[in-house]
């Protein structure tokens, strides 16, 4: 018995777009490309792919069975006629006249002369307005006062115009987004005017690279970041941030520190007197003054005869930062307080910084 | 007798006094293997007597249970001298108004009430004279949680509100027959109706007014006061402790009393001669237990009419009462009767004092002001009170304005309704983007705000404080952004 399926028939054509190639001039010479698979663009002047004559299915809106090959039925809404304004705009041109505009939305009173029933079903106005022979505004060179100007459509008609105007498919921007090389898209929207007629920009461009703490994660000085990080317990970062404005602001209440020649500050501190009017500088100078370079890490059995080998590591900018902070803490800790209510614990790590920078603190002793 | 070999140790003493003799029982042998003491394994110790004695467990007459002692890992032992009793709440409480390092404004006027009637003056920040100061700090004018520490010197804004303030105290003080206004202040919360508060009494305190301020009306109702009912009097209760603080702040505040003298007789339990001044007649006040009765001869003698022809010490000038947190007093407070039920605010006499001159009921002969305040943070339920509001506030807006009604299924404290009958309410809302850039001046001024006043700032921290909220404002500026 022969197989039902028929494996010497033909296959049915796939149904795919064909590949558009471009002539590209490069370096004096032209240069055929064929486009990249995916296109980054709707173009409307490009050819659309053509539906498979038929339907997919083989079946179409009548019922009757076609066949695969050929076949001249048409699927649903293939047999519209076309919009009255592009039938008019296409009559325009095949006879010289100047057609319609078609940026605007087509005058309803064009629409009815075609329409009979919506005629019928139009307001009363419409009908009057019909009679009386009004007729819809003209179009002209300048643009009328409905046009859209933040049309896109619009501004990409005008590109495509001056290309074809200028018959140089080179230099057109809708060809150029496709990068010879690297097959790369461009954006349409781009810093060029997309307006005909404007010559810069709408908004001023911002000045690159944007600040750091214009960034919501940014947004705070890092070593605040950091202390507030590390003042939190138990995830309560807002409780954190009320401790370390109370540091702030106890650091820019309090009395100017004095500085005491014995214990090194950061170089390039400013006078004592600056600091409390700038109270992260004074928080910054505390830490770094009082944070180690390096830590020492112990090799087990290394250094010979079962002693450990003492390696030092130089510690990276956070590092050091986080083992001052954890020194001021443990010692703010330890400290007594006669007050009570909130803020005794912020209290206390303010005036412990206090105290590193004038140089009485147990953790330059620890450091 | 025979060389005994230890069967331990198998050593063999050489000198019989080293022999240790093994006690024998007459009631038991011990066997040669033991190893418990003979004097176990005679019987005559308990196994549960061999255990290690544990003393001060055992129940006595004075302890009869025994107790398991719990120590605490971890904590700091307190070393050194405990804080005097008062000292914390004193630390807690206590309001600095200066701060050394940030700059002085140069060229910033002083709140003057008639220099307010300028428009130069709105939208500016104007000092207060230490003149005022200081008895604004005897009343507690200042409030801890305000921000008087982070400047030079206390500073206030000049907004459009101040400007109406203003405007009515030059009313009351030029007026001959004893004008008063009565008002309550209602709004956000960081709206600014405390410090125009503060405003009112610094204005009142440089025309020579007397001022009486209760800087927390929660103090009033909490119940950490004594009180007393009256003799003969289930309904009002008298707060003596609180009423003494009273009368020790007033001649301190107000040195005006010095000069002023008793205009006729009281009926007092103490014997006072006749030409006292009112402000030693205030001191004799300080023992609760002849305070309000002082207090009452005092405040008949300020609200007597003014004589000042009759002689030295009889002129009467206006008095202001302020009161802070409203919703404490429309409300019950913490005190039981004699029944054990809460008693109403109402009941309480200092109360009943402040409402009846803030409804009318008790004018004032020679003028003055009576402001009340809410407090947003700070705020007892009072559903009576919030509905007082929204209605006195429909009432004044226009005549045929939708008067909001209370549900008559449920149950509404009248006794606060009736209190709030006829008094004017006054909504204090945020500033403008004038004032705010004012502030905001002020603030880099004085180099708290390292930021140039630029409109997008302004505008920015404007709608960023809720509309021009002033302490919201502060916040976003100054306290918690820097």
């Amino acid at each position: 018995m022969p197989p039902r399926l028929n494996i010497f028939a033909a296959p049915r054509a796939p149904v795919y777009r064909p590949r558009q190639s471009i002539a590209v001039r490069e370096n004096g010479r032209i240069c055929v490309i064929r486009q990249p698979l995916c296109r980054t663009f709707a173009d409307k002047s490009g050819s659309l792919p053509v539906a498979e004559e038929g339907g997919l299915d083989g079946v179409s809106s009548e019922g009757a069975e076609v066949g695969r090959m050929g076949g001249e039925v048409k699927g649903p809404n293939m047999q519209t006629s076309e919009h009255v304004s592009e039938e008019a705009a296409k009559m325009a041109k095949m006879t010289g006249g100047e057609g319609p505009d078609l940026d605007v939305g087509t005058p309803v009173q064009d629409i009815l002369k075609e329409d009979k029933e919506a005629l019928e079903n139009a307001p009363q106005v419409l009908k009057d307005s019909l009679k009386s022979g009004a007729s819809p505004p003209k179009p002209s060179s300048t643009p009328s006062t409905q046009s859209r100007s933040y049309s896109t459509t619009r501004s990409l008609r005008a590109l495509h115009s001056d290309s074809m105007a200028t018959d140089d498919v080179a230099d057109s921007p809708v060809f150029n987004s496709v990068n010879a090389e690297t097959g790369e898209g461009q954006d349409l929207m781009s810093s060029e005017a997309t307006i005909p007629g404007s010559s810069g920009h709408i908004f001023p461009l911002p000045e690159l690279p944007l600040p750091r703490n214009t960034h919501l994660h940014y947004r705070y000085d890092p070593v605040v970041d950091q202390v507030t990080n590390l003042l939190m317990k138990d995830g309560k970062l807002s409780v954190a941030q009320r401790n370390m404005s109370i540091i702030l602001t106890h650091l820019r209440t309090a009395p100017a520190p004095m500085y005491s020649g014995n214990k090194p500050l950061l170089p390039g501190a400013p006078p004592a007197s600056h600091l409390p009017l700038n109270p992260i500088l004074y928080l910054t100078l505390a830490i770094d003054s009082v944070a180690p370079l390096l830590r020492i890490r112990s090799q087990r059995g290394a250094a010979g005869g079962g002693a450990a080998l003492q390696i030092p590591i130089p510690l990276s900018l956070r590092q050091r930062r986080r083992q001052a902070v954890q020194w001021i803490l443990d010692a703010a800790e330890k400290r007594k307080s006669r007050g009570s209510g909130r803020g005794l614990f912020a209290q206390k790590v303010a005036e412990e910084i206090v105290s590193v920078v004038e140089g009485r603190s147990g953790i330059w002793e620890r450091r | 007798m025979s060389l005994q070999i230890c069967l331990r140790c198998l050593s063999r003493p050489s000198a019989p006094s080293q022999i240790r003799l093994v006690p024998t029982t007459t009631n038991k042998q011990t066997a040669a293997f033991t190893t418990s003491t003979p004097h176990a394994a005679a019987g005559r110790i308990q196994v549960s007597q061999m255990k290690p004695k544990r003393t001060g467990n055992k129940p006595t007459a004075t302890r009869p249970v025994r107790v398991k002692r719990l120590s605490p890992k971890n904590v700091p032992q307190r070393t050194g001298r405990p804080p005097a009793p008062g000292e914390r709440k004193a630390l807690r409480k206590r309001v600095v108004l200066s701060n050394t390092n940030a700059l002085e404004v140069q060229g910033m006027p002083d709140l003057n009430p008639w220099q307010l009637f300028d428009k130069s003056m709105h939208g500016s920040v104007a000092g207060l004279p230490d003149d005022v100061v200081d008895p604004l700090r005897v009343v507690e004018a200042f409030k801890p949680t305000q921000g008087w520490s982070l400047f030079r010197r206390p500073a206030t804004l000049v907004r459009s509100e101040t400007v109406e303030m203003a405007s009515w105290v030059q009313e009351v003080h030029n007026s001959q027959e004893g004008k008063t206004v009565r008002k309550v202040l209602f709004g956000e919360r960081g709206s600014g109706k405390s410090v125009l508060l503060l405003q009112a009494m610094a204005m009142a305190f440089s025309k020579g007014w007397v001022v009486v301020n209760f800087p927390e009306a929660k103090d009033l109702t909490i119940g950490h006061t004594s009180y007393v009912p009256l003799y003969r009097n289930n309904q009002l209760y008298i707060q003596p402790h609180y009423t003494a603080s009273l009368l020790a702040a007033l001649p301190k505040a107000n040195p005006i009393l010095a000069d002023l003298r008793p205009s006729r007789e009281h009926n007092l339990p103490i014997s006072v001669p006749p030409n006292i001044s009112l402000a030693r007649l205030c001191d004799l006040g300080k023992d609760p237990e002849i305070a309000w009765p002082i207090f009452q001869a005092v405040w008949s003698e300020l609200t007597a009419p003014s004589q000042p022809d009759e002689g030295e010490g009889l002129v009467r000038p206006p008095v202001l009462m302020a009161l802070d947190g409203l919703h404490h007093i429309m409300c019950e407070s913490e005190y039981l009767d004699r029944d054990g039920k809460h008693l109403h605010a109402h009941n309480l006499a200092l109360v009943q004092h402040f409402l009846s001159h803030l409804s009318g009921a008790s004018p004032l002969a020679n003028g003055g002001m009576i402001i009340a305040a809410t407090s947003g943070s700070n705020k007892a339920a009072s559903p009576a009170l919030d509905f007082a509001l929204r209605r006195n506030e429909a009432l004044a807006s226009s005549p045929g304005a939708d008067i909001p009604a209370w549900d008559p299924y449920r149950k509404i404290d009248t006794r606060s309704l009736k209190a709030m009958d006829g008094v004017e309410v006054w909504r204090i809302e945020g500033l403008s983007k004038e004032e705010a850039r004012g502030i905001m001046e002020y603030y880099a001024k004085s180099g708290m705000m390292r930021q140039t006043v630029s409109d997008t700032l302004v505008g920015e921290r404007w709608t960023l404080s809720g509309g021009g909220i002033v302490g919201e404002l502060e916040r976003g500026s100054v306290r918690m952004r820097i």
